[in-house]
């Protein structure tokens, strides 16, 4: 097993307790800078650990934080994304129900780091037991001093919200996210101005995923050296939480140093294939990325490894489809997903998705034409100049099924049938 | 300045201009559907992607969301741009109807345009459309869900712009809806501009819908004139009728929106009831009979003792040949106001308009403080409760005295005070803002005024913590604004805004002082009326006297405002001659002895001038004569024309004034039969200056720039009162669409206005054993007056509100006997 930051109290049957985590050394971290750290050091520290965000984009947390400028008003936000509707992702649910005081310890810290005085938590609702965990260790985070008025004793104040989402996939979108809680129609707004200067109510606000905030207290911790020798590659930084799922024998979310290979991760770690069963293809980040061959098996799965080869590590979610499965149906499956979910502003994902969704249905059932091929090409590369990244992500595995298994695409289409049914 | 080129064609724009709004000035018209300068931009519909091939942003960007920079070089027409538009709109026709040939919106559809010019021609979607339920939205717009292209122009303005909340959109992806909660009439009264908004035809004009298609009717510019602020307008009349109005953009005026009186008024010019016939007694007869009568008929009487009375509706053409006809056949009495307290404070407000002190409505929208003074936007002049929230939305604060509930669409500090403190809340307001060596510039009765303003006794303590904060926000403003009414605000307020606004001017960026006034020629109607001692009193009193024997009334209905109707009937029995010349079938045009039927604004040219001192131009857009609707029993196509006297229709008021004068008066150089502006501007100096038959598109402001009357000289009022217990003091107040004459005749308006209720405030109803909703009765001289009550308490205590209502004869108002005049008789009706 290797080295377990987020998962190091995970057990089979429950969540770790308060008293646990400060076993584990929780919440030193915040006691330390409390003593003697300025958010500036905060800040460093965290630059210097290169945490890539986990929410899919992997941008630096530091780098993000610091755009919230010195003079910026008061007061500051914090909005924790745990809006977990990505499909094949389920790491959010898994850490909740894990430790959920490293988040919050994550969170205050963050917190300090940006001089904010609130953060929300945005919870999917589906996961209400999450909500509900949060709700009572931030509770129990409270009564022993970390949260509220003065925290520890210190100049310090900070409160956390846990906030449930309306239950759209939109709502996890990072300008959305603001109009969401604001109680606002939930469309992605364009930046500029980027939400770290004018986010909720107009105030700067820090929009993070809970996976990376997670991260932080183990980062202030135990420095940014340790934190990029966790990696499995020269650049990577980190431990990351893979979901797998798909025909593996073992399937789940895992964690393990960022940048372990896909071919390790399915062989390793969930037991390989199931019986009978050969690598075809997979999603390595989610239902937003491209569909990744078994010419790259090998392929470090870290951000920029993927990038290099023209995929996006996304959530780490990986979705293993074995030479049985039907990736038109699978596309279909995902489409249908992506175009109920837009939220309706730009009409490219509006109206294009479910005529993509259209064009596939005919597909798999059997009424497709061979010119549908060329029009599905042109409508996924016009989903790119859609207003948010809604629709370039949905457009990601039609493009990558037609890159990589046109044949299977023209076989539907000549058979007139799906021919995995 | 940044310079850019597109299209191969080099152009320099001043910071700030999208790049759509560039290619524009080129005349390179990009396709769009959810920009709207009036409303800004946003990308949603993805319309105006174009290719940007040199300059800090590379590739396929959509031209609304970017600002021009320097070294922008841009394609249009480059391939892939072209193929992302076509599939923008393919996608966009996927579930539309293709109804175009009943859609009202045929002929003037952005979609329609759009699908042609964006080369989507043969459908390749052999999916199911989605289809929607339509909602009911009141008798105005139309809802048509099937043919949206959600390009969230409707909830952009309805919610953002405009600032209600009852229409938005709901559902997520393919099945987002425009629409309401529930079925229901929409509740802001600029619903109408959805109309104008939809670039296809989801909202449409509901009184015009199926009455004629676009490229039938005749259209041009003319205005609105049910209230002072001028709103530019676009009428469309089809067979001799004006079947709606769209708004028309000036910048300086109304911006791209009009309010729904503006656009649905109209309807009082085609009213079944209007006399299109000159008339002796009850006898129809021809033109030349009747005005050869009528000529005769006043060649006898002697000199002064005929009387003029027109109105602030009325245009400046008619206004200036009654003006010269009244001085030529030896009155003294040119009457435009009934009411002898509106024309002083009218002679006031345009002596004290002036380029110093006069604003626009764009002005407003420009503000960062606004302060109210006894005027009530929303039910006064809406579209300036309109400029009001932008410029809060801009950051401006809004402040309102006013003694009635206010409501406005935008948050402001409500000084629920009476009238008579206004001149003391405003001086304590805005007087640590002066200095003594600043106010001295404008002279000793500044400077006097400024001591009387520091002197002034301290206010209630209540009103005077309200203000504290206040005074704070009005030192540290820069473009300060000062609205007043006309209406409840006292003369002195009336004067006194127009001098702190002229004050102001010497310590701020920019000031002003901006009047709502009581009808659309309001300003004009008091270049006429000013100079001029006579008031309808006297009027009457000579009439009594017998002094006055005949009555010229042009466009004018004394009926509508006068409260003794007994006296003024009495009065006109005892005329030799009645002669009333006018377009709406009002009481004084049944009781003419000799009546002259006239134009409405459709009809004839004719000039306005609105309450910042801006003349303006509405065209003729229609030829006169009964609509063939009417004379046609509503059949389609018509079959049957007019069976009236040939030539026998409608003239406009100047050139039947002009027949007539021509008749009466020996030297007549000025008359000239096809322009009426030589003898005009013969009885306004003002005008005379300033008329142009052509004048810019935005109308011609004909204020001075430095006002010569005095400043600084009103009679200010600055004795805190204490309200008198258990006193109760009517207040009859304007009320939106239900006050307004022209509306009272318009069907459409007829069919939206609520009924008319009364205001207590809740201490006043406690003590009066009143409740809300129930029905009041009040006692005056000839009878009882019924109204439903509200009970706020968001107004003035000591005041029972009252609308001047078209239901609701508020005209009896003046009898109100002392004491405690209202009962309970039961509940509102449901």
């Amino acid at each position: 097993m290797s080295v377990q930051v987020l998962f190091q109290n995970r057990r089979p049957d429950r969540i770790a307790t308060l008293d646990e985590y400060r076993r584990s050394g929780g919440y030193t971290a915040l006691s330390g800078i409390l003593r003697d750290k300025s958010r500036r050091d905060v800040i460093q520290r965290v630059t210097e650990a290169n945490l890539l965000g986990r929410g899919g984009a992997g941008f630096p947390a530091g780098k993000k934080w610091s755009l919230v400028a010195e003079d910026a008003p008061f007061p500051r936000y914090i909005v924790v994304n745990s809006d977990e509707m990505e499909p094949g992702t389920f790491k959010d649910r898994v850490l909740i129900h894990t430790d959920p005081h490293t988040i919050i310890e994550g969170i205050i810290i963050t917190g300090y780091a940006v001089s904010a005085q609130k953060a929300f938590v945005f919870v999917r609702p589906s996961y209400e037991t999450s909500a509900v965990i949060l709700e009572q260790e931030v509770e129990a985070a409270r009564q022993a001093g970390y949260l509220g008025k003065h925290i520890l004793g210190s100049d310090f104040s900070f409160e956390i919200v846990v906030h449930r989402s309306g239950g759209r996939y939109i709502c996890g979108e990072g300008t959305a996210i603001l109009n969401a809680i604001m109680g606002k129609r939930p469309n992605p707004m364009k930046p500029p101005p980027y939400p770290t200067v004018k986010g909720l109510w107009g105030q700067p606000t820090v929009v993070n995923n809970i996976e990376t905030l997670a991260f932080v207290p183990h980062i202030i911790r135990n420095g940014a050296d340790w934190f990029k020798n966790l990696a499995a590659t020269e650049n990577g930084a980190g431990t990351k939480l893979y979901c797998i799922s798909g025909k593996v024998r073992q399937p789940g979310c895992i964690e393990l140093p960022i940048g372990t290979r896909l071919s390790e991760i399915i062989q390793d770690h969930c037991g390989g294939m199931l019986d009978g069963s050969q690598f075809k293809a997979c999603l390595p980040g989610g239902a937003s990325t491209r569909y990744l061959t078994p010419e790259h098996y090998d392929v470090p799965m870290d951000f920029d490894s993927l990038k290099a080869i023209g995929h996006r590590l996304g959530t780490a979610a990986i979705m293993v489809f074995d030479h049985k499965t039907c990736l038109v149906g699978v596309t279909l499956n995902l489409i249908q997903f992506f175009s109920r979910e837009s939220c309706g502003w730009c009409t490219p994902c509006r109206e294009g998705l479910p005529y993509i969704q259209d064009l596939l249905w005919r597909i798999e059932n059997g009424e497709g034409r061979e010119e549908y091929i060329p029009r599905l090409e042109t409508m996924a590369k016009h989903m790119w100049n859609a207003y948010c990244a809604l629709a370039p992500g949905a457009a990601s595995p039609v493009e990558s099924l037609l890159t990589f298994f046109e044949d299977e695409v023209r076989e539907h289409i000549s058979q007139r049938k799906c021919p995995f049914r | 300045m940044p310079r850019l080129t597109i299209d191969d064609i080099e152009i320099e724009v001043p910071h700030g201009t999208k790049v759509i709004d560039a290619a524009e000035r080129l005349g390179i018209m990009i396709p769009r559907f959810c920009y709207h300068r009036g409303l800004g931009s946003v990308g949603a519909c993805r319309m105006c992607a174009v290719k940007f091939l040199q300059g800090p942003f590379k590739g396929l960007q959509m031209s609304c969301m970017i600002d021009a920079q320097d070294g922008m070089v841009i394609s249009t027409t480059d391939a892939e741009a072209l193929d992302f538009r076509r599939h923008v709109i393919e996608w966009l026709m996927l579930n539309h109807p293709h109804d175009c040939p009943v859609c009202d919106e045929g002929g003037h559809c952005l979609l329609q345009d759009m699908t042609v010019s964006g080369g989507h021609g043969m459908r390749r979607f052999s999916g199911e459309k989605r289809t929607y339920r339509d909602q009911y939205l009141g008798e105005l717009v139309q809802h048509e869900m099937n043919r949206c292209i959600h390009c969230y122009r409707c909830v952009r303005f309805y919610r953002e712009f405009a600032g209600y909340r009852d229409l938005g959109a709901l559902q997520i992806a393919q099945k987002v809806y425009f629409g309401r909660l529930a079925d229901g009439p929409l509740e802001s009264p600029f619903a109408g501009n959805l109309v104008d908004l939809c670039p296809t035809g989801v909202y449409t004009d509901k009184p015009a819908r199926f009455r004629a298609r676009r490229w039938d009717l005749e259209r041009g510019p003319s205005l609105c004139i049910h209230c002072s602020l001028g709103c530019n307008t676009v009428a469309g009349a089809r067979y001799r009728e004006v079947l709606r109005q769209e708004a028309r953009l000036n910048e300086e005026v109304n911006g791209y929106f009009i309010c729904d009186l503006g656009r649905y008024g109209f309807a009082y010019a085609g009213h079944p009831e209007r006399p299109r016939s000159p008339r002796i007694g009850s006898q129809a007869v021809g033109w030349q009979e009747a005005v050869a009568v009528a000529c005769d008929r006043l060649a006898r009487l002697g000199p002064r003792s005929i009387a003029c009375l027109s109105s602030a509706r009325a245009s400046v053409e008619t206004l200036g040949t009654l003006k010269y006809l009244s001085k030529r056949v030896g009155s003294d009495h040119f009457v435009c106001f009934y009411d002898a307290a509106v024309k002083f404070k009218m002679g006031e407000i345009v002596s004290k308009l002036d380029g110093r002190t006069a604003v626009s409505l764009r002005d407003i929208e420009k503000a960062d403080l606004l302060i109210g003074v006894g005027a009530d936007p929303i039910n006064a002049a809406p579209m300036l409760a309109l400029a009001m929230r932008q410029a809060q939305r801009a950051g401006a604060k809004v402040v309102m005295m006013d003694p009635r509930p206010l409501f406005l669409p935008c948050d402001f500090e409500h000084l629920s005070v009476s009238p008579e403190l206004f001149d003391v809340c405003l001086s304590a307001l805005v007087k640590s803002t002066f200095d003594r060596e600043r106010v001295g510039k404008h002279g000793e009765a500044a400077v006097t005024l400024y001591d009387r303003m520091l002197s002034c006794d301290p206010l209630d303590a209540s009103v005077q913590a309200r203000l504290e904060p206040l005074i704070a926000v009005v030192e540290g403003c820069r473009r300060p604004i000062i609205i007043c009414g006309s209406d409840i605000a006292p003369a002195s307020s009336v004067s006194f805004a127009a001098d702190v606004a002229l004050l102001m001017g010497e310590v701020k960026d920019q000031s002003g002082v901006f009047y709502v006034l009581p009808g659309a020629n309001a300003y004009g109607a008091a270049l006429f009326d000013a100079a001029n001692g006579s008031s309808f009193e006297s009027v009457v009193q000579e009439i009594e006297d017998g002094a006055i024997k005949a009555l010229i009334v042009a466009e004018s209905d004394p009926f509508r405002y006068v409260a003794d109707r007994d006296r003024l009937q009495r009065a006109l029995n005892k005329l030799e001659l009645l002669l009333v010349l006018d377009y709406l079938p009002s009481e004084t045009v049944r009781k003419a002895h000799i009546f002259l039927p006239t134009r409405a604004i459709f009809e004839t040219r004719s000039s306005f001038i609105n309450q910042e001192g801006r003349l303006q131009v509405a065209e003729k857009i229609h030829s006169p004569g009964t609509p063939i609707w009417q004379v046609s029993n509503k059949g389609h196509p018509p079959r049957l024309y007019g069976t009236g006297i040939c030539g026998g229709e409608p003239r406009a008021a100047w050139r039947v004034l002009q027949q007539i004068a021509h008749t009466l008066v020996h030297s007549q150089n000025e008359i000239s039969e096809n322009d009426p502006w030589p003898v005009i501007g013969g009885e306004c100096a003002v005008l005379a200056r300033h008329h142009q038959h052509n004048g810019p598109l935005h109308g011609l402001r004909i204020i001075p720039q430095t006002s010569t009357a005095a400043f600084f000289d009103g009679d200010l009022d600055l004795q805190p009162k204490q309200p008198m217990d258990g006193h109760l003091t009517l207040l009859p107040v304007v009320s939106t669409f239900a006050t307004e004459e022209l509306a009272s005749y318009s069907e459409i308006i007829q069919r939206v206005i609520g009924s008319p209720c009364a205001y207590l405030h809740s201490d006043d109803a406690e003590r009066c054993g009143l409740l809300d909703c129930d029905r009041i009765r009040i006692a005056v001289d000839d009878g009882f007056l019924e109204i439903d009550l509200t009970v706020s308490d968001k107004m003035a205590r000591g005041f029972l509100i009252l609308p001047r209502h078209s239901r609701f004869e508020w005209q009896k108002l003046h009898c109100f006997a002392q004491g405690l005049p209202v009962e309970k008789i039961g509940n509102c009706t449901p």
